[in-house]
């Protein structure tokens, strides 16, 4: 910098994403058939088949050591390579390249920055295509090309490399705090709307991109509730203007009675075109895979969601009913739930900015909150620490991940903050405090006091 | 060409001399009357070298190979470099002496059984898998150099595979550095023409191990030189670099075995034998007086930990003796009994301080039969062999005179229950500011691993939690101040400073408070002792005998030498 050089800056960026079946071209010159995903799609046919037996070199190399646990990643100079094997013989792998810095006059040595991709490289693809087996017996090899073809151009655009942290890895659902008559409320709300249309499987319920309730298992709301905030539900923000979104506005604009819309299915039911399909799902039955049209609603900042088996035609009369009966009652639910989240904010908001900041989850019920995130949205995570602790964070949680013990870890950063891991059952509480000047024994008062604010009832390691 | 390299050959040999043979008067100097008669036991063949033998050497080399075998059982591998270096003489002239049927190895592995198993392992045994950290040497050209466990024979496919994925990445213009798996780190590193491999299921961080690879990387060249090894691939992209290397696979076994249970290595730092300080003054000054020309390092080494090193000045204004270069050296000589069988004399490169060039190393043992104190002499003068042992006769007279053996007998390491600090289990120490920082090895301390810590496993665990610290808190990415963690069996805490470097090791319930006034305890201690537990004033002493004449110039006359006569063998 003192040359007056520019530095450059390599952010990291997926470089490719594959989904290839070793056994699908077993012999040479037919290498081509295990692919069955390759994005970019430009690359030359060569150098697919190159990378793909890359992979499978390396995935066959590991065995060697251990038959069972093949590789997980690969690591080179430029890039990261990260294997998934999510059924028997099918691989997705993602490549993405190293952040580096060039420095002029400097050698350009890569900072290791870890990433924690392969956790969110989950399943997400099952909420929509069912296994990659069960694709295979409905289409063959053909259709399960098409359908991944589909699946993960949409998915790798809500891939946000850059500004994955923590949270991702947690895979955690945000719940919203509520006091108990208003959960009444929305429960009540809930079982009505179940018991007049009695199609609806499950429902679950989310306010400002938290959750409030949900009829699913939690394997499958934790995938679903991944799609909503970070797929489906940035995707339609921008006709909500924030002012009108507002409960202190009432003036109904237009001719609607309520605020309710479908987020899912066709723009507008009273357009006689419209085609009644809706986005299917996979949530996991008692054999194997249960197979659901997704409803999403949406009126204001509350959303609810209605799953029905995907063996019913679901028709215009179905809709207009749910559009009358939801509608009216989810407007005046939002509403209630706005009114209250402003009280609450009232009463906590009287305490000036506190010295520290905190990420907690809990792996039993998959309860996550954070004050490091200012909001968590698809594109952006705008997060109010510097990156290097947020890795800090993560660090710890790899510590924590190795052993099943409580534990408690507690590290002063170059930059002088300290940051607290706390692991008690199966709960995770991450603190950065900026007290500079604090020492060990004063940060951990902090700590404790911060538990008896926040945590009264959860018991942590002192 | 043959002239040269015999006539290297000649020069380079150890001196394997038996004392009474080398220098009759050093029979007075002898401590102890049994020991002379055990080394005096079997008289060998002095290998004294005369200009005129020139043409006969080739058979004495032959002939000499064989004596270390059959007459002193002892002297297996020490005589490495003079074994494969004889070795590749022979082979290269087609005289059909073959790796591992030389009898020379064949002495040596009978008194290693543990040593022969780990060869001759089953490698698609399971056992073969769980070892906990497998090390691979190959050559670029896929040539299997060294397997930790399981014999390169047998090795040979699944290190082929190792090649064909390090140059197959290398084909895109990148470079293949680790692979994980959910139970392995698999870390591969290129030097030059080779290849090192670890496969580790250990917690260690890929940085560790890659360090680690580096230590083997390092040994090798101790013995062969950076140069001559990419000289020999040069000329032969797929030679088998087991022929020079053989019998020196104990030297490598033994120096993973050391990485693995030593956290010198760990630390980058050397450990010394606590002693009070004027013992070490008096040690150092009879050192400092027994010197001769081109003398660079004087080294007392008991129980494989320092005495005391006195060096030249003009040699360490030009480079810094690295503890990677006193390591390899303390595991060259605790990894081979055959030092303890009289002199040698041998080359050695100290790779830190230069790649290229050997030192020639006068090693022998002062305590015989117990050899538990050692004395490393370095000069850069090939020929300076009876003027070096010359000054070990100096050194054990002045030792005698002093009655230094009985003291130095009595040293011994502490424990952690001297420091006076409950709830403190175990600890280990880097200072910074040792007096004179610029040119002295860095070093540590560390007592004995006591109960909780005493049984095999429970060592390797404290040492892993150890790694853990060191691997977080000097993290590459974003290095830390301090680590505290509370677990179940212990807490520990790591603290780096601009003055030291501390790890310590709490029973589980320790409060924070109490292990912050622990520390505070603690380093008062060390200030208290720093004089017993460090060198403090490294002692130094001049021996160049022409001031101008710098002792990087003499380096690159020794590479000449090598270069003139090692390299012309292929």
């Amino acid at each position: 910098m003192a040359s007056g050089m520019q530095e450059k800056q390599y952010t990291p960026s997926l470089l490719s994403f594959f989904v290839y079946n070793p056994t699908f071209g077993p012999r040479e010159g037919e290498e081509e058939k295990k692919i069955l995903f390759y994005h970019p799609s430009d690359v030359e046919k060569n150098e697919k088949i190159r990378n793909v037996g890359l992979c499978e070199a390396i995935v066959q190399f590991t065995r060697t050591f251990c038959p069972t646990k093949p590789a997980k990643s690969l690591h080179t100079q430029k890039n990261r390579q990260f294997f998934f094997e999510p059924e028997e013989n099918f691989w997705i792998v993602m490549v993405v390249r190293n952040p580096m810095v060039e420095k002029p006059n400097k050698d350009g040595k890569p900072p290791t920055i870890e990433y924690q991709e392969e956790e969110i490289l989950t399943m997400l693809q099952y909420l929509f295509n069912g296994t990659f087996g069960r694709a295979m017996e409905v289409g063959g090899v053909e259709q399960l090309i098409q359908k991944l073809e589909k699946f993960f151009y949409r998915y790798l655009q809500t891939l946000h490399l850059q500004s994955c942290d923590l949270l991702d890895v947690f895979g955690g659902i945000s719940f919203f705090p509520l006091d108990k008559m208003t959960y009444l409320k929305i429960q009540s709300f809930v079982n009505r709307v179940e018991e007049s249309l009695s199609l609806i499987k499950y429902t679950a319920f989310l306010y400002n991109d938290q959750l409030i309730w949900s009829g699913l298992e939690q394997d499958d709301m934790r995938i679903l509730y991944k799609y909503l905030t970070t797929s489906l539900f940035p995707r339609h923000s921008e006709p909500e203007l924030a002012g009108r979104d507002s409960p202190l506005r009432p003036e109904v604009t237009g001719n609607l009675l309520h605020y309710g819309r479908f987020l899912t299915g066709p723009t507008n039911f009273k357009d006689p075109e419209a085609k009644f399909r809706f986005p299917r799902i996979f949530v996991s039955a008692d054999d194997g895979y249960e197979e659901l049209h997704l409803i999403v609603y949406k009126a204001m900042s509350a959303a609810a969601c209605f799953m029905i088996s995907a063996s019913v035609e679901l028709t215009r009369e179905f809709c207009e009913q749910l559009d009358s009966l939801v509608g009216p009652q989810l407007t005046l639910l939002a509403s209630d739930i706005c009114e209250q989240f402003t009280i609450n904010r009232r009463i906590s908001g009287t305490e000036k900015e506190p010295q520290f900041k905190f990420i907690y989850f809990n792996h039993m019920n998959l309860a996550e909150k954070s004050t490091i995130h200012m909001r968590k949205t698809a594109s952006v995570c705008l997060t109010s620490v510097h990156p290097d602790l947020m890795k800090i964070l993560g660090d710890i949680n790899c510590d924590f991940a190795r052993v099943d013990e409580d534990e408690e870890i507690i590290v002063k950063a170059m930059t002088d903050y300290w940051v607290v891991g706390k692991k008690s059952d199966q709960r995770e509480l991450y603190v950065i405090l900026n007290q500079k000047n604090a020492n060990l024994i004063e940060v951990n008062e902090e700590v404790k006091r911060l538990c008896a604010t926040q945590f009264n009832n959860i018991f942590f390691l002192d | 060409m043959c002239y040269q390299c015999c006539d290297w050959f000649k020069q380079h040999r150890p001196h394997l001399v038996e004392k009474r043979d080398s220098n009759g008067l050093n029979m007075e100097g002898a401590v102890d009357s049994d020991t002379s008669s055990i080394t005096t036991e079997e008289p060998q063949t002095e290998a004294k070298p005369s200009s005129d033998q020139v043409t006969n050497t080739e058979t004495d080399s032959i002939s000499n190979t064989e004596d270390a075998a059959t007459d002193n059982s002892q002297s297996d591998s020490g005589e490495f470099v003079v074994t494969m270096l004889a070795k590749a003489k022979l082979e290269e002239q087609g005289l059909g002496v073959k790796g591992r049927s030389s009898p020379l190895l064949e002495a040596g592995t009978q008194d290693m059984p543990a040593y022969m198993s780990h060869r001759e392992e089953d490698v698609t045994a399971e056992s073969w898998r769980q070892h906990r950290k497998h090390v691979f040497v190959l050559s670029e050209a896929g040539k299997p150099i060294y397997s930790r466990y399981g014999s390169e024979e047998a090795l040979s496919s699944t290190m082929g595979v190792m090649m064909a994925l390090v140059s197959f990445v290398q084909t895109s213009d990148n470079i293949i550095r680790s692979v994980y798996s959910d139970e392995h780190t698999v870390v591969f590193l290129q030097k030059g023409p080779l290849v090192l491999v670890c496969v580790s299921c250990t917690r260690q961080s890929e940085q560790q191990l890659r360090g680690e690879l580096m230590y083997v990387y390092y040994q090798i060249i101790s013995m062969l030189t950076q140069a001559s090894i990419s000289r020999i691939f040069e000329h032969k992209k797929n030679y088998d670099l087991r022929r020079l290397l053989a019998g020196s696979e104990k030297i490598l076994d033994g120096l993973l075995n050391l990485v693995d249970s030593d956290p010198s290595f760990l630390l980058g730092a050397v450990h010394c034998l606590p002693l009070a300080a004027s013992l070490r003054d008096s040690l150092s000054q009879i050192l400092q007086k027994a010197i001769t020309s081109n003398l660079v390092f004087s080294i007392l080494i008991a129980k494989n930990q320092l005495l005391t090193i006195v060096q030249e000045k003009t040699v360490i204004e030009d480079a810094r003796l690295e503890p990677a270069d006193v390591h390899l050296l303390l595991n060259l000589i605790g990894a081979s009994s055959a030092f303890q069988a009289g002199e040698i004399w041998t080359p050695i490169c100290l790779p830190l301080f230069n790649p290229d060039c050997y030192f020639y190393a006068y090693i022998s043992y002062l305590d015989p039969p117990e050899c538990t104190v050692c004395l490393l002499l370095l000069s850069t003068d090939k020929e300076a062999f009876y003027a070096v042992a010359e000054c070990k006769r100096k050194i054990e007279e002045a030792m005698t005179a002093q009655n230094s053996l009985s003291l130095i007998d009595k040293a011994q390491s502490y424990s952690v229950s001297q420091v006076g600090v409950s709830d403190l289990r175990h600890f280990m120490y880097k200072p910074f500011d040792v007096p004179d920082n610029y040119r002295q090895l860095s070093q540590f301390t560390s007592p004995e691993m006591e109960a909780p810590y005493s049984s095999e496993e429970e060592k390797t665990r404290l040492l892993d939690l150890y790694r853990y610290m060191h691997s977080r808190i000097h993290s590459t990415s974003r290095p830390l101040k301090l680590i505290y963690h509370v677990a179940e069996k212990e807490t520990m805490l790591a603290w780096v400073t601009s003055k030291f470097e501390l790890y310590t090791c709490f029973s589980p319930l320790v409060t924070k408070a109490c292990a912050i006034t622990a520390i505070t305890k603690l380093l008062r201690w060390i200030k208290k002792e720093e004089d017993r537990l460090f060198i403090r004033y490294p002692p130094k002493y001049s021996t160049t005998p022409n001031p101008s004449k710098s002792s990087r110039s003499s380096k690159s006359d020794q590479q000449d030498s090598t270069d003139n006569g090692f390299l012309s063998l292929l």
